[in-house]
């Protein structure tokens, strides 16, 4: 199984009008009456916007496990079928599913729900604001989650770090023909380069110095070069050994263009030895080194912004992602990996850290999201040959508070200090918007607007 | 240089009869570059600094002309030329880097880790003094300083033997019972500077010298040989203090082991090429000496002209030179010493704890295990670049037969303290 089509709904583009139900009932009944449709659009009053319901097509799906007849199934292409053949009419799977996917209709006497029209849903058709979009969220999950996991089972990372995620996902794509280098920090901490003899990952592997990542790799990549072979040099570093420390050598590889794939995971600190402040640390921020005291109120400098820096080394590729925005993630890797068999790639992972940042170990995902819709961390790419562009929309961000206040590490804030940081933020952004706004594409001037091959595969 | 490049072609590496050397006339920073093209490294990564520029300019060159076969990597700096050598060398290359002073103070942190991971790389040391004060000039304060980190050490004499030993060096690193770095030491400003007659070896001669690189056989970072390089051994826990003990244990024997290797590959180099040097310590009019100096490095050739002055008076002087200072040449020295009743150590750099030279410190170290105890006096002097002339020497050798008669002085004596 590769591919699981979906409909995907962006409940902030949908205004109620209701075509899409119009539209389904046309196909899937005789007298076009909406109460057939097989979507239905709702108004959540207490969300403030409109919802939907309709069927998922759930990787596991529930109506079908709780159906006593074995009339639900998920088929090979990824449709949850109905067979009116083992239906018993008990409508169990109406109470199952949790999406309102499967409803009992009083015309037809039996359950009814979506069945995509063989690959052209009529009510993604008929919606002419771009709330219904077909997809395929998981097709490249899944395409990914068929190639080997060159990770060992059982890395040892902190509940809720989604390092480990960044770590699995990358290395499955890039492959086994890699040398890997994990220098000093979290990444090794949970078990790259392995304990006691046993090893984390199925790739050769290595523990560089903290400062000296892109200098090892510029030597393996060259080596094997020189000897016919094409070898990803891959770096899964933290912002120290990136930033901080490691900056020379990995400013020098950039400037002389070495073909590195070189992935900064920014936990915004040494987070792996007791979260000590690093370059990367937002101002504010409580760390070991950085504590809250009378005299002090935590870091007193803003953090710098290092994949900034990285671009106006002229490399081929940079981009920012965040494990928020799996695709994304997806998309800026697979453009990295490509472009480190010309010249220098550099991808910047935003990692909320759960123990160094103070919030609980299940929130991960919903910090790095937050992250990213108050502009706290923006998302964007850059290409040698076509500029910085804007993955998403910056320019209706949630209140920056959103993010503090999930954060034990900036529980101490007062008012100036969050001013502080929003104003940074909103320079940040400006700044970005303005780098994005220099690229003319098709004679117009971009300004806080993603580009359209990024637009397509967000919100997943 | 040009010209010389248009002599030498790049050789087809075929075994080939024996053929007239080449003559050149160089300084040792050229020689050393010559060295290095005659070594074939996979991959050379030099950053520049003065004394040894010049020696970084040759190698680009040469690599520029194609006489050098070599991947160049032009790192912003000496930390990372050693670092870019690790993954190279790890990768299978075989590496060639030179730097000094400051330069190897700021490579320490990679330097620091490069005979544990048992890379075979090949580094001159331009040796300069340290700062501050401000300097920019010739002394062994440099690769004295990291004497104890776990290389192999040699220190020559000529530009001849600078060129010479940088070849060995490769036999004597990649030999599979040694697997170490080795610094070629040569004194900056007198041999990097200092223009000379030398003998380039025939390229076909060297290539059967050396054999191919063989590099990695030991830890790779190859997709087709995966393994983990260094990682965490867990210290005192996990497997246990033997694991860590193992490897320390292992890295002393490869020392060890290459006191015999330096001494077969110079046998061996002048069997094939004819010139012969003294691979641990030599010892100069030695046999029949009541008293006795010990150098290292360039100074050795006017020390000997001091040697044989005071010969020419009747005076039964004699001089041991140390090639190598690691792995310490204990059996040779301590051979040498107990042909003597007092000992004058000269050093190009100091001990600051002891007050004393630190081949002083060293010389100390062999007498214990000499027959009789024999006194022992530092003189220090070519700090910064100042010259060591024969009339140095003979006070040298004047203050150490002062030691056959009266007590040893725990001064050291400064030989430049009076040059204005």
């Amino acid at each position: 199984m590769s591919a699981t089509p979906t409909i995907a709904f962006d409940a902030e583009r949908c205004d109620g009008c209701g075509d899409c139900m119009s539209a389904c009932a046309s196909a899937k009944s005789t007298d076009g009456n909406t109460a057939q449709s097989r979507i239905r659009i709702v108004r959540d009053d207490e969300a403030g916007h409109w919802g939907v319901a309709l069927c998922r097509q759930c990787g596991d799906p529930r109506c079908a496990s709780v159906c006593p007849a074995a009339a639900l199934a998920k088929g090979d292409d990824g449709i949850v079928a109905w067979d009116a053949e083992r239906c018993v009419n008990c409508l169990i799977c109406t109470a199952g599913c949790t999406f309102g996917g499967i409803a009992f209709s009083a015309d037809e006497g039996h359950v009814v729900k979506c069945d995509q029209c063989a690959g052209t849903p009529q009510c993604v058709t008929a919606c002419t604001r771009g709330a219904l979009r077909y997809v395929t969220a998981a097709k490249l999950y899944n395409r990914w989650g068929e190639l080997e996991d060159l990770f060992v089972p059982g890395l040892g990372g902190c509940q809720g770090c989604n390092t480990e995620l960044i770590m699995r996902h990358t290395l499955r794509r890039v492959g086994p023909n890699t040398v890997l280098a994990t220098p000093p920090g979290c990444i090794p901490g949970m078990g790259s380069v392995g304990y006691n003899g046993m090893l984390g990952c199925k790739v050769p592997v290595f523990h560089p110095l903290l400062t000296n990542t892109a200098s090892m790799l510029t030597g393996i990549r060259r080596q094997h070069k020189r000897k016919g072979r094409n070898v990803t040099a891959l770096a899964l570093a933290g912002d120290g050994g990136a930033g901080d420390v490691g900056f020379q050598s990995l400013s020098g590889a950039a400037e002389r263009g070495e073909q590195i794939l070189f992935v900064c995971v920014d936990n915004e600190g040494y987070m792996n030895t007791g979260a000590q402040r690093s370059g990367s640390t937002t101002y504010g921020a409580w760390t070991a080194t950085t504590p809250i005291g009378d005299s002090a109120r935590g870091k007193a400098q803003d953090a710098k912004n290092l994949p900034l820096l990285m671009m106006w080394h002229g490399c081929e590729y940079v981009a920012t992602a965040s494990t928020a925005f799996m695709e994304d993630f997806y998309a800026k890797l697979e453009a990295a990996l490509e472009a480190s068999e010309r010249g220098f790639a550099y991808l910047h992972l935003y990692s909320p850290c759960t123990s160094g940042w103070r919030f609980p170990s299940a929130s991960n995902i919903e910090v790095a999201r937050t992250a990213v819709e108050t502009n706290f961390a923006v998302l964007w790419e850059y290409r040698r040959e076509q500029g910085l562009t804007l993955s998403r929309d910056i320019d209706d961000p949630l209140p920056v508070t959103d993010y503090l206040k999930l954060l034990g590490k900036f529980r101490h804030l007062d008012p100036a200090q969050i001013a502080h940081i929003e104003r940074h933020v909103a320079e940040q952004a400006q700044v970005l918007c303005e780098l994005a706004g220099m690229q003319p594409r098709e004679g117009e001037r971009i300004v806080c607007h993603p580009s359209d091959s990024m637009a397509v595969d967000l919100d997943q | 240089m040009s010209e010389a490049v248009e002599k030498i072609a790049p050789s087809t590496g075929s075994a080939v009869a024996k053929k007239e050397p080449r003559i050149l006339v160089c300084d040792g920073n050229e020689a050393a570059a010559w060295g290095v093209v005659l070594s074939r490294p996979d991959m050379v990564a030099v950053y520049p600094i003065t004394p040894q520029s010049s020696l970084a300019e040759y190698v680009a060159q040469f690599v520029a002309d194609g006489v050098l076969d070599a991947e160049l990597v032009e790192a912003e700096g000496e930390h990372s030329v050693l670092s870019v050598l690790h993954g190279a060398a790890l990768a299978g290359a075989r590496t060639y880097t030179a730097s000094c002073g400051q330069g190897l103070a700021f490579m320490f942190e990679p330097y620091f880790r490069t005979p544990n991971l048992r890379l075979p790389i090949v580094m001159s040391i331009v040796n300069r003094d340290g700062i501050t004060p401000q300097c920019v000039w010739g002394g062994q304060q440099d690769a004295m300083t990291v004497r104890e980190v776990g290389w192999v050490q040699l220190f020559c004499e000529t530009v001849q033997e600078v060129l010479d030993t940088i070849v060995m060096a490769y036999r004597i690193a990649e030999d599979r019972s040694v697997m170490l770095p080795v610094n070629v030491n040569h004194d900056g400003n007198y041999l990097s500077n200092g223009i000379v007659r030398i003998e380039l070896p025939d390229q076909g001669e060297v290539d059967d010298f050396l054999g191919m690189p063989d590099v990695n056989w030991h830890a790779a970072l190859d997709p087709d040989r995966p393994m983990g390089v260094d990682p965490l051994t867990g210290g005192a826990t996990g497997p246990g203090p033997a694991l860590f003990v193992g490897y320390r244990r292992g890295h002393c024997e490869g020392m060890q082991n290459a006191l015999r290797v330096i001494v077969e590959v110079h046998e061996e180099w002048a069997r094939r090429f004819g010139r012969r040097y003294a691979p641990l310590v030599e010892e100069y009019r030695l046999d029949d000496a009541d008293h006795a100096l010990v150098t290292i490095g360039s100074m050795a050739g006017a020390a000997k002209d001091a040697v044989d002055a005071a010969r020419d008076r009747g005076e039964r002087v004699g001089l041991i030179r140390i090639k190598t200072l690691r792995p310490f040449p204990l059996d040779a020295m301590v051979a040498a010493l107990d042909k003597v009743r007092a000992i004058g150590v000269v050093d190009r750099a100091v001990s600051y704890g002891w007050n004393s030279g630190p081949v002083h410190q060293e010389t100390l170290a062999a007498l214990q295990h000499c027959r009789h105890r024999v006194p022992c006096l530092s003189l220090i002097g070519g700090l910064a670049g100042a010259d060591l002339t024969q009339t140095h020497f003979e006070r040298a050798i004047a203050e150490t037969a002062k030691l056959l008669d009266a007590p040893c002085p725990r001064e050291p004596v400064w030989l430049n303290a009076e040059d204005r």
